[in-house]
């Protein structure tokens, strides 16, 4: 059981009231997780955790302190309060120190599901169970994780921010292996819903790709037209988003710089059917109507058709530079296009299909170029036909490359296995995507 | 230009890289007080144990314990948890952030039925605790009754006898008595030193200092209180070549240590800034890499992450036996490999060891109360040992096991993780100077870059902070974009040079991650420089 908003609010208020500062900020976040893991076709660790983190922002005369903690007793919470303040006052003075954010109308998101808020642990089993035993039947090893989860959080602030918003998440992942090991697939569901979710239908796709994945050939390194599914398309999007910062772009760190100096937003820097939004409201795939600082995630349009309309900025940097402060999206939706998988296949004579990508890590982030492997599924197309599994192979490549080298789109889908943030993208076919070398990794 | 072995000595590159190797954390450090049975730390009660907050709430915990035996827990432990951490962030001339958070709680952790259950809760009061334990038995049952079901027998834990004993970090000055102005004072200090370097455009300094204080009861009658505290300085300069459209960043080489703030100090971060500085221009200066297959030198601060990922991870045992396939992955090794594989060469020995000064995974006992040791995993080049629980021990005939449980925070569930695992020196006592002067041809690398290594840890590509050709013996000149990438078993197969005792360093992460949900740990890794072949590739601009 999380907090409500009233007991939420009510928080908030005995935390302000301690202050002695005219500028304290408070963020009460409340979670509840359930969980359980599987591994080698049996349960393993799991558990009902709760946790509580009241996080305090004091500041005065440009000096500044956060402090969380999670005690709730009035003593404790007059602490921390006095703890934020003395820390504050012995903080140096930051010249680019914000105000507090005040009166804010989020939008309005509907993200809780009481079936999930209300899950068991012999609902979690129940789950499991499904799992294993489809993986089992077809002689596979089972492993994975099952987790519910109902967070709440709270943001207020002296000059009038209070703000409150509840939802929860179900997600379920699967990962089939041969006992041999030379097969390996894996899935995921992720929703704020229970809604039709089936544990047995999840291992049941899982465990058909990880046969078909058996015994991969060895390929050789270079450069491919790849079919990237929703969560290979999710991480490498990741490093683009990440990147779309306005101080690095104002400063002359980042891609989004223009040389002359200034950003080069309004510039068509990509294919002209990439579009990039966010919605927090989305009815299918909501996410939080609130950034990490309280500030209100809104509707966001940041590539429209290959033209860069926005770079999220810190609260300070959009003062100083006097653009948007728009947070850092918390989701992602991308438009796409009426191919079905089978017409992506279709559209490439010789290439690969990639269902994932793993240890992905910043190369060069002027360039935005990362590295990383494909793992769970790496399937050859040879004359637009899916063929044999291949061995896994590292890439040396990035989301310029995705946005710009592009053959076609897929129909947009909520990526299972992606959990930093929601994200809605399509299926891409893309040319000329650069793998390094392979590895015998399976 | 070619600078010969001396001429580049007196350009100061060498000379600012050994300031970047923090005094106190050599191979036997003097400054480190002689450990206490069974690992580095202090034994009795001190000034940390006298202001912990936990041991008022222990009649709780015994609570929750009764209660779980009561339920038909065949084994129970309940930690309690203080968490601190203090950050201190500073960007250019000002303070970008002071943060410190304090999280405490309570989890329950039981075997009924052969099962495992976990329930946590912040709220330290005694309804709470009765709920969470009856919660964490529930879901212990509900496993157990599907472990019969798709066939999986009952976990086992091998007796130990119980021990009750307090231990905290061996250090000169508690990092949180230092104040955070005097700690952002010193960070502005190094700040301002990088820019102050002509040609520099930013600078970032940060420092986390963390006091994990835990208490831990087992149904078994132990009661171990143990206190740690870790230091992790962190210093960037970054240069900017608006023209070219490039920029280069240089991080400090300095390790989080399991330390006190004396650490800083010793540290001398300002004058180490103006190096840090010079190396970023250096960089965006630098040619890009010639790729091919050749001689890698590898700095401590560079080998540590390399040790960490391809031997640190495949030798965990839950991942060798498929149990974290689903995230973190499994490993090239088999239970069939162990004293057969011939994992490196034979000059190769590599021990894990939670008892290692100034070791990040040090401790006196772990998350499931055992006596932390030191044991080999690599010997003469030979694989010989696992990373192992009380729960696994059994799974490679062992009856024992080697105290590898651990859980962060009040709010994560004890499992296997990494103790220290370090490349044990080589007899011939070689220094870096001397793997290069061998070298016809090959690069030296130091620092931390990016890194990446596949789920069965076969195929890894590395980067590092400052990469210098070496030709004939001499370094010529430094280069940008560079990495490495290896087969781990090719890799270490090798290793044809490695530095003796006085060139052996630590180096460590506070965030390795493993698990789910993830779970962070710390852990260091000891080597001297050693020398390799594998395939350099480049890896920004132009491809």
């Amino acid at each position: 059981m999380t907090l409500t908003a009233a007991a939420a609010k009510a928080l908030c208020r005995a935390v302000l009231a301690e202050a002695s500062f005219g500028d304290v900020r408070v963020h009460v976040g409340s979670k509840q997780t359930g969980d359980l893991r599987f591994g080698a076709s049996r349960p393993t660790t799991g558990g009902d955790v709760e946790t509580l983190q009241i996080s305090v922002t004091a500041q005065r005369d440009g000096r500044r302190a956060t402090v969380t903690g999670n005690r709730t007793d009035a003593a404790s919470l007059r602490a921390l309060v006095a703890r934020a303040e003395t820390l504050a006052a012995l903080a140096p003075v930051d010249p680019e120190a914000s105000g507090p954010l005040g009166p804010t109308k989020p939008l309005r998101v509907a993200a809780r599901d009481a079936t999930v808020a209300a899950m068991t642990p012999q609902a979690r089993a129940d789950l499991v169970g499904e799992a294993i035993e489809v993986g089992k039947a077809s002689g596979l090893e089972v492993s994975g994780h099952v987790q519910h989860r109902e967070t709440a959080d709270a943001f207020a602030d002296r000059r009038g921010l209070s703000v409150f918003h509840v939802a929860t998440e179900l997600s379920m992942t699967c990962t089939c292996r041969t006992p041999d090991g030379t097969g390996s697939s894996k899935g995921g569901f992720i929703s704020h819903a229970r809604g039709a979710f089936s544990a047995k239908a999840l291992a049941t796709r899982v465990a058909e790709a990880a046969l078909r994945s058996r015994n991969p050939e060895p390929i050789e390194a270079g450069r491919y037209t790849v079919v990237l599914m929703p969560d290979a398309v999710a991480e490498l999007l990741d490093f683009l988003v990440e990147r779309m910062d306005a101080r690095a772009a104002g400063e002359g760190r980042s891609f989004f710089a223009r040389a002359a100096g200034g950003t080069k937003i309004g510039e068509t820097l990509f294919d002209p059917r990439v579009t990039l939004r966010s919605d927090p409201s989305d009815r299918g795939n909501p996410s939080s109507p609130l950034a990490e600082d309280g500030r209100p995630q809104a509707r966001t349009t940041w590539i429209e058709r290959g033209i860069v309309r926005t770079l999220h900025a810190s609260r300070s940097y959009a003062e100083l530079a006097g653009v948007p402060a728009v947070p850092v999206p918390n989701n992602i939706h991308m438009e796409g296009e009426a191919n079905d998988l089978e017409a992506l296949i279709a559209k490439v004579d010789r290439g690969l299909l990639v269902t994932r990508l793993w240890y992905n890590r910043m190369l060069d982030p002027k360039g935005i170029v990362a590295t990383g492997l494909t793992r769970d599924g790496t399937f050859s197309i040879q004359g637009g036909k899916l063929g044999g599994p291949v061995k896994n192979l590292r890439y040396n490549d990035g989301p310029l490359t995705l946005l710009s080298r592009l053959v076609a789109l897929g129909k947009p889908e909520r990526a299972g296995m992606s959990t930093a943030r929601v994200w809605v993208v399509p299926p891409m076919v893309v040319e000329g995507f650069h793998f390094e070398s392979t590895s015998d990794a399976i | 230009m070619t600078t010969t072995r001396r001429g580049f000595l007196a350009a100061g590159t060498l000379a600012s890289a050994a300031l970047l190797v923090p005094r106190g954390v050599r191979g036997l450090p003097s400054e480190i007080r002689a450990p206490a049975p069974g690992a580095a730390g202090s034994p009795g009660l001190g000034a940390l144990h006298e202001a912990s907050p936990l041991p008022a709430h222990v009649a709780l915990a015994q609570g929750a314990l009764d209660r779980a035996k009561a339920a038909g827990a065949s084994y129970a432990d309940v930690r309690l948890v203080a968490l601190t951490r203090e950050h201190i962030e500073v960007r250019d001339r000002r303070v970008e952030r002071v943060s410190q958070s304090d999280q405490i709680g309570l989890s329950v952790r039981v075997l009924v039925n052969g099962a495992w259950g976990f329930g946590a809760t912040p709220q330290l009061i005694a309804a709470q605790v009765r709920k969470v334990t009856d919660r964490a038995v529930a879901g212990a049952k509900a496993s157990a009754a599907l472990a019969r079901r798709v066939g999986a027998g009952p976990v086992e834990l091998p007796r130990i006898a119980p021990v009750t004993a307090n231990w905290a970090t061996t250090h000169t000055l508690d990092p949180f008595s230092v104040g955070p102005a005097e700690k952002a004072a010193l960070l502005l200090e190094a700040a301002a030193a990088v820019m102050g370097v002509a040609g520099v455009s930013h600078a970032d300094a940060r420092v986390t200092c963390v006091r994990e204080d835990k208490l831990l009861l087992t149904s078994e009658g132990s009661r171990l209180h143990q206190i740690h505290l870790r230091v992790a300085p962190e210093l960037t300069a970054t240069a900017v070549d608006r023209r070219r459209g490039h920029f280069a960043s240089r991080d400090h080489e300095a390790p989080p240590l399991a330390i006190g703030w004396e650490y800083l100090t010793d540290l001398d971060l300002v004058t180490a800034a103006v190096g840090v500085a010079q190396d970023a221009l250096k960089k965006l200066h630098a040619p890009v890499v010639e790729p091919g297959q050749r001689h890698v030198i590898l700095a401590p601060s560079n080998l540590y992450l390399t040790i960490h990922e391809s031997i640190g991870h495949p030798t965990e045992l839950d991942r060798a036996v498929g149990l974290e396939a689903n995230f973190a992955g499994t490993s090239f090794l088999r239970v069939a490999d162990t004293g057969v594989l011939q994992y490196a060469n034979e000059r190769v020995n590599v021990f894990a060891d939670r008892t290692q000064p100034g070791g990040l995974a040090t401790t006196g006992w772990d998350d499931e109360g055992v006596a932390t040791s030191r044991w080999p995993l690599i010997e003469k080049g030979k694989f010989v040992g696992w990373q192992t629980t009380r729960e696994q021990a059994g799974w490679i005939g062992e009856t024992a096991s080697h105290g590898c449980s651990y859980g962060h925070g009040y709010d994560g569930v004890q499992f296997q993780r990494m103790p220290n695992v370090s490349l044990q020196p080589g007899t011939e006592g070689y220094t870096t100077e001397d793997l290069i002067n061998a070298t016809d041809d090959g690069v030296y690398i130091t620092g931390r870059g990016s890194w990446s290594i596949d789920q069965q840890r076969h195929n890894f590509q590395f980067g590092g902070q400052m990469f210098w050709r070496v030709k004939r013996g001499r370094i010529v000149s430094a280069l940008r974009d560079v990495a490495y990438q290896a087969n781990s078993l090719d890799f270490w197969r090798s290793c044809d040079m490695l530095g003796g005792a006085s060139s052996y360093r630590l180096g460590g992460s506070m965030g390795d991650g493993k698990g789910e949900p993830q779970q962070m740990n710390a852990v260091s890794h000891g080597c001297p420089p050693a020398r390799f072949r594998a395939a350099v590739v480049r890896t920004g601009g132009a491809k």
